[in-house]
């Protein structure tokens, strides 16, 4: 039998060098193919039962808005009638009237402002990057509180008014204002002065982080005038247990 | 060496790709556990006020004709809007945050947001309450304003509502006092649940 030449054992030195690594990258291919498979696995038994109670808590709640709205509306029809019976009613029904609208409980129309935000188009790779290419519930607070300092009469973020306990609350990669679960884009509506509320916005020290992940890394973030807007009125539950009038 | 860091970077481009989706489905089942804690909570606040609502509604119905609902029934309308709209001193149990040391608007910012998410009825900061309409903005020498205010520290940010709700809420592991205690390293922050809290008025 001949015995390989100094050549021959040249090659199948650098053939053994490369079938090394390239079974550890099988390994790896196959090892992350299959925990991908695991991971689908227990994301159907846990996730799929789960979120279907979420859809169906979501769903619940537009109920019970509408049954608290349609019940706000009876209230307000009977003393609205009662109101024309006494001088003293008619007045408490203005001083209601007038709260009401100031604490966001009636719809709002008029000019002003929105604000369009949204995620990246195309997004990066790196998981850091990534962070800044989306929309973040920090970003909505930020958003609004510009608002708030330019003047702002009403704000309503994707149709959900904000009021004095709205909040805007992030789960995971989901975003929830006043318990109604939302995921961009969000079109965010500012009625007020429209020269006040754009000079609050392009105010160059305001906002800077948006701005900069806009130009950077492709978030999604505009502001324009807007004619004719609508804030809805707040649908939720007033919330008042714990507070008592001093 | 090549092979394990294509290995890892597949990895990660796989977390990237996890991390982007927003659909529900692909939250983790801690994630959606909060989200569903987070809405029942939602749902029990508006059973409550349905209910109330249902009474107050028949009462209403009923004495009308006789002319003394409106009195009665608006009085208590415009005392609940009142509170609703920060118009009214109120007292009540609640929770205390104190902080001492270097903060910062938008973090006052993201802990009214979290006080408010966790049921908060009415807020106020070195006395000062905070408003539907209320905004933060850089205060002068370092410190915060509100609604053009400044509020110079230590502050002491008080929160009427569940004090038990509002003191988990905050303090739990992960939470924003968690996190702000990573970022101001050098502040100190006092929770502490609250029998009687007073708060002033909307000014």
């Amino acid at each position: 039998m001949d015995r390989p030449n100094a050549t021959q054992q040249a090659h199948l030195r650098s053939g053994l060098a490369l079938l090394v690594p390239a079974l550890l990258f099988g390994f790896l291919v196959a090892a992350q193919w299959q925990t991908q498979l695991e991971r689908t696995e227990l994301a159907v038994r846990y996730n799929a039962p789960l979120t279907e109670a979420a859809r169906s808590l979501q769903s619940e709640q537009n109920t019970l808005k509408a049954q608290l709205a349609d019940l706000r509306r009876q209230l307000d029809t009977i003393q609205a009638n009662a109101s024309t019976q006494t001088g003293v009613t008619r007045e408490l029904q203005a001083r209601i009237d007038d709260l009401k609208a100031r604490a966001g409980l009636t719809p709002v129309s008029g000019d002003g402002v929105v604000i369009q935000l949204d995620d990246a188009k195309q997004t990066s790779a790196s998981v850091k990057d990534l962070d800044k290419s989306i929309c973040h519930a920090t970003d909505l607070t930020d958003i609004v509180n510009a608002a708030w300092r330019g003047g702002a009469q009403a704000v309503a973020i994707n149709e959900e008014r904000i009021v004095g306990t709205s909040s805007v609350y992030c789960v995971g990669s989901t975003i929830m204002v006043n318990g109604t679960l939302m995921s961009p884009p969000f079109r965010i509506v500012a009625i007020g002065r429209q020269d006040q509320l754009l000079g609050a916005f392009q105010d160059p020290a305001q906002l800077r982080d948006i701005k900069q992940r806009g130009e950077v890394h492709g978030l999604g973030f505009r502001v324009s005038r807007a004619t004719g807007l609508q804030a809805p009125e707040y649908s939720g539950a007033l919330n008042v247990r714990a507070a008592q009038p001093r | 060496m090549v092979a394990l860091l294509l290995g890892v970077l597949a990895v990660s481009q796989f977390r990237s790709q996890d991390v982007y989706s927003r659909s529900l489905q692909l939250e983790t089942p801690a994630s959606l556990t909060s989200l569903i804690a987070t809405l029942a909570d939602k749902n029990s606040a508006l059973r409550d006020e349905i209910f109330d609502l249902r009474l107050r509604v028949a009462a209403a119905g009923a004495s009308v004709s006789t002319g003394l609902f409106s009195l009665t029934e608006g009085e208590r309308q415009l005392a609940q809007i009142r509170v609703f709209a920060a118009q009214d001193a109120v007292a009540g149990p609640g929770i205390s945050v104190m902080l001492d040391g270097p903060f910062d608007e938008k973090a006052m910012s993201d802990l009214v947001n979290e006080l408010r998410n966790a049921g908060a009825e009415a807020i106020a900061i070195n006395d000062r309450r905070v408003g539907p309409r209320s905004w933060f903005a850089p205060g002068p020498a370092g410190g915060i304003a509100l609604d053009g205010n400044r509020l110079g520290g230590p502050w002491a940010v008080h929160a009427i509502g569940s004090s038990d709700v509002l003191y988990v809420a905050i303090t739990r592991t992960g939470g924003i006092v968690g996190q702000f205690e990573l970022i101001y390293r050098s502040t100190r922050f006092k929770v502490s649940k609250e029998p009687s809290l007073d708060l002033p008025p909307l000014r």
